[in-house]
């Protein structure tokens, strides 16, 4: 099926969100649309996916013009759209997801599941996908629920499927077994929006690609003629940094020093120092347990066994306030989630750690805590509206920045970020990237917690990746590439590799 | 503001409906409004006597006041808990436990603790008045200790305490009458230019002071953020439990306040019945105020709103001669109203 955009307009208030955009998707392509944060990337999906009405502009399939009044109407039509956050229940079985809400019923009125396993397979058998129709979907890793969404909407007779950020959660393998599927469907003509921030999945992946900056269409054309750095460029509207940013400067003491931290079943015997004025990564694939180490070091975790020593002096870690008593940061991962407090305002957001600081008889003093926020936002250039809007009318980068500030309100002397650059855009990255190491010159012992190899080579002084829960291995300077990383990183031993680099 | 409102009512419409959207306190403030109108025309106007008039009406807001006020106090305490994302059903019996240990107190009969230790007059009332706090303060703790080191969800854990006080206070109460004695009615009862206006003034100290808590104090403010986002709050360095424990202890004092009100104006006590169905008239008040049940959002100003509208719908009721056993279902009604407004309001 072929689906067209023409012309299509769209404003929330004063801001056009998309601006006279032409979208077209042939049956049987991967399409990949491009652009940052606000770019309008998703109010065009939306409008396609009958979320929206689009203010001006028609949707066109197969040449004849449709109107969508809801998501359903469009899903009708053959378009799915499979949203970042999995709309699947747990609890449920496989094929229970699939029927829900259309389920097949017997004569007598009651569900007739085994012709509903019979189709959950033929569909999973289209995929060329092994998988037990009655397997709980609690049970099933985060691509096989992917798996498990596109087989609904293939049940529903999707022909075109977009798919928002498909592999944001996924690990390596994981991703090339959706990749994989996708493949398989395309060949039996089901086209795909793929709407992602990785640029090399594009490469690999995508056939077209559509880039959309400020709402307007910027580029198009096939994948095979442009590299990630043409399409980053096209994206951010200018030339974007791909340099090494480690900078030259004197370590001080040491701040932190775990000795054989265990906790029962997500890490094991996790041994490491950092110093102040270093970046130090933890690295590894989805599920290596670096999150939880450092959760549980924060005192926010689970508990574990072995020693932790903060500035040479041993100590335990109750909880985050006392974590804070330190002078510990920490900026969690999954924003939404842990980071921001979406009541509250953007100023309480930045400042909520210090609040008690310079508080009289438990009164606020507002006017210290607007001076320090200034100063942040100031430093850290964060753009925003008014300081008393809420922090959901900021961008995720700008939000990011916020979560960060009100842990640099109180100079702290460890930082410890998880994924700090999380699903924002490629400038908010650079400068998050610049602050890091601007920390790290003023003296802050930074731990940062990456997913991406790339990221790692370009940022920190120094990588410990984990696997499984372990510590495979620790790479610096010319040792420390993503190739290596991705090695570590899959349960390869560096003996082996030095094995191999000696038989190269 | 006003020069908008002369331009044209095309504009006063558009001001009306841009405030209605946007702020949460406009629309309930607005429905107190008419709820207000159709009770001062239930009242009827006098075209004789204006002045009678004004006196009959003022008098009327004044036992509005009074007779809710016990509610209001209890309304305050709840707006924290649920501000904080928790419940509170246990509120009823705290009074009723409250209420029962400061009457032990004062009692001036044979069995009166203090009286019969030789303590007499206003230090029985005072040490009595501290000690009732301190006993609601006490037993909301319990509730917050529940809830926080024993993991318990709210509703479960103030479930059982529910039951708990009431029926421990019955048991102790079983055959026992204490005399309060005249004096100590004077604290809710004293009379000012020859009206009943203590309960009230107490509930407005309250409300001004609990107003001031929640904008501008690390508490209330840590408290909204706790409801709205428990886990990035923890993970900004803050206490949650200490918190909740907090909400839970404010909560169990203020119940203390409105018992010492409730006995020192009917001086006496039906363990069985008195403060049953307190817990749902101040969640009612609460989120006809316009509180999130989810929380994180939601104010002390609304929730006085909330309790007045329910109020004076009471007293509509009351005016228009509506059956009594009908008036709950208008509660219920009213309740159910408010949130589907402020449903169609956050969507839009």
């Amino acid at each position: 099926m072929k689906v067209e955009l023409r012309n299509v307009n769209k404003s929330f208030g004063k801001i056009k969100a998309v601006k006279n955009v032409n979208f077209t998707l042939q049956g049987g392509e991967i399409h990949a649309l491009l652009g940052e944060n606000g770019a309008g990337k998703s109010t065009l999906m939306n409008i396609l996916g009958g979320v929206l009405p689009p203010d001006e502009g028609e949707i066109y399939l197969d040449g004849e013009r449709v109107i969508f009044e809801s998501p359903a109407e469009s899903l009708d039509a053959g378009i799915a759209f499979i949203h970042q956050e999995l709309n699947l229940i747990n609890d449920l079985a496989v094929y229970e997801n699939l029927f829900i809400g259309h389920e097949l019923k017997r004569k007598n009125g009651l569900l007739d599941i085994e012709r509903m396993c019979q189709k959950t397979r033929e569909i999973l058998d289209r995929m060329e996908i092994d998988l037990d129709p009655k397997t709980m979907v609690r049970d099933l890793d985060t691509s096989y629920k992917q798996i498990v969404e596109i087989s609904r909407a293939l049940l529903m007779n999707a022909a075109v499927i977009i798919m928002d950020e498909p592999t944001s959660s996924l690990t390596n393998s994981e991703i090339q077994r959706v990749f994989e599927m996708m493949r398989v469907l395309k060949g039996q003509g089901v086209g795909f929006v793929f709407i992602s921030h990785k640029l090399n999945e594009v490469l690999q992946i995508a056939d077209r690609y559509t880039i959309l900056r400020d709402g307007m269409k910027v580029a198009e054309g096939e994948v095979s003629e442009v590299t990630t750095e043409d399409l980053a460029h096209m994206m951010v509207g200018h030339e974007v940094r791909t340099m090494a940013l480690q900078r030259a400067r004197v370590r001080g003491h040491e701040v932190l020093r775990g000795e054989g931290l265990t906790s029962n079943d997500t890490f094991r015997d996790i041994s490491f120092s950092v110093k102040a004025g270093e970046v130090l990564s933890f690295t590894g694939l989805l599920g290596d347990g670096r999150s939880e180490l450092f959760q549980s070091i924060f005192g926010a975790g689970e508990d574990y066994t072995g020693k932790i020593y903060f500035e040479g002096k041993q100590i335990k870690i109750q909880n985050p306030t006392h974590a804070l008593s330190y002078g510990i940061g920490y900026l969690p991962r999954n924003r939404k989630e842990n980071g921001i407090i979406k009541d509250m305002t953007t100023l309480e957001n930045g400042t909520i750690v210090i609040w008690p600081q310079n508080a009289k008889f438990g009164f606020i003093d507002f006017d210290y805590q607007n001076r320090l926020f200034d100063t942040q936002v100031k430093n850290l250039n964060i753009k925003m509206g008014n300081k008393n809007d809420p922090i959901t009318s900021l961008s995720g980068g700008n939000q990011q920045k916020i979560v960060l500030a009100k842990w640099l309100n109180i100079q702290p002397k460890l930082l410890i970020l998880d994924n700090p650059t999380q699903g924002i855009d490629v400038g908010a990255k650079e400068e998050i990237y610049d602050i890091i190491h601007d920390l790290a010159d003023q003296g802050v012992a930074i731990i940062v917690l990456f997913s991406e190899a790339q990221e790692v080579v370009r940022i920190c002084d120094r990588a410990l990746v984990m696997f499984h829960g372990e510590l495979n291995g620790e790479l610096t300077g010319e040792t420390m590439s993503e190739h290596n990383i991705m090695r570590l990183a899959t349960g390869a031993s560096l003996n082996s590799m030095k094995e191999n680099n000696r038989h190269d | 503001m006003i020069s908008m409102v002369k331009n044209n009512s095309k504009n006063l419409v558009k001001w009306f409906r841009n405030r209605w959207r946007t702020k949460l306190q406009f629309s309930t403030a607005v429905a107190l409004i008419l709820m207000i109108l159709l009770q001062t025309l239930a009242l009827g106007f006098d075209f004789d006597s204006p002045g009678d008039w004004f006196g009959t009406w003022i008098q009327n807001w004044i036992n509005i006041l009074r007779n809710n006020a016990s509610i209001g106090i209890v309304a305050l305490g709840m707006t924290f808990v649920i501000l904080s994302g928790g419940i509170d059903l246990a509120v009823g019996s705290t009074v009723v436990a409250v209420g029962a240990f400061i009457m032990v107190l004062i009692d001036v009969g044979p069995q009166g603790i203090l009286s019969n230790l030789g303590i007499t007059g206003w230090p029985v009332y005072i040490i009595a008045i501290l000690l009732g706090l301190l006993l609601g303060a006490l037993l909301g703790e319990f509730n917050g200790i529940l809830i926080t080191y024993g993991k318990l969800p709210p509703f479960i854990a103030t479930l059982g305490t529910m039951k708990i006080f009431r029926s421990v206070t019955q048991h102790f109460m079983q055959g026992y009458n204490p005399e309060v004695p005249r004096a100590f009615l004077n604290i809710a009862s004293v009379r000012i230019g020859g009206q009943l206006l203590m309960p009230i003034i107490y509930w407005l100290i309250l409300a001004a002071v609990l107003y001031v808590v929640s904008l501008k104090t690390t508490f209330g403010r840590q408290v909204t953020a706790v409801g709205s986002n428990e886990k990035a709050t923890r993970l900004s360095g803050v206490n949650v439990d200490k918190i909740k424990r907090r909400v839970y202890t404010l909560m169990g004092l203020l119940v203390s306040v409105a018992a010492i009100v409730q006995v020192s104006r009917i001086g006496a006590m039906d363990y069985a019945n008195a403060g049953s169905g307190y817990e749902m008239d101040a969640i009612s008040s609460v989120i006809v105020g316009g509180t999130s049940m989810s929380g994180g959002k939601g104010t002390i100003i609304g929730t006085v709103l909330g309790t007045l509208i329910i109020a004076v719908m009471n007293n509509l009721l009351n005016l228009i001669g509506v059956p009594p056993f009908l008036r709950e279902a208008f509660k219920g009604v009213i309740v159910i109203g408010a949130v589907l407004l402020q449903k169609k309001e956050s969507n839009a």
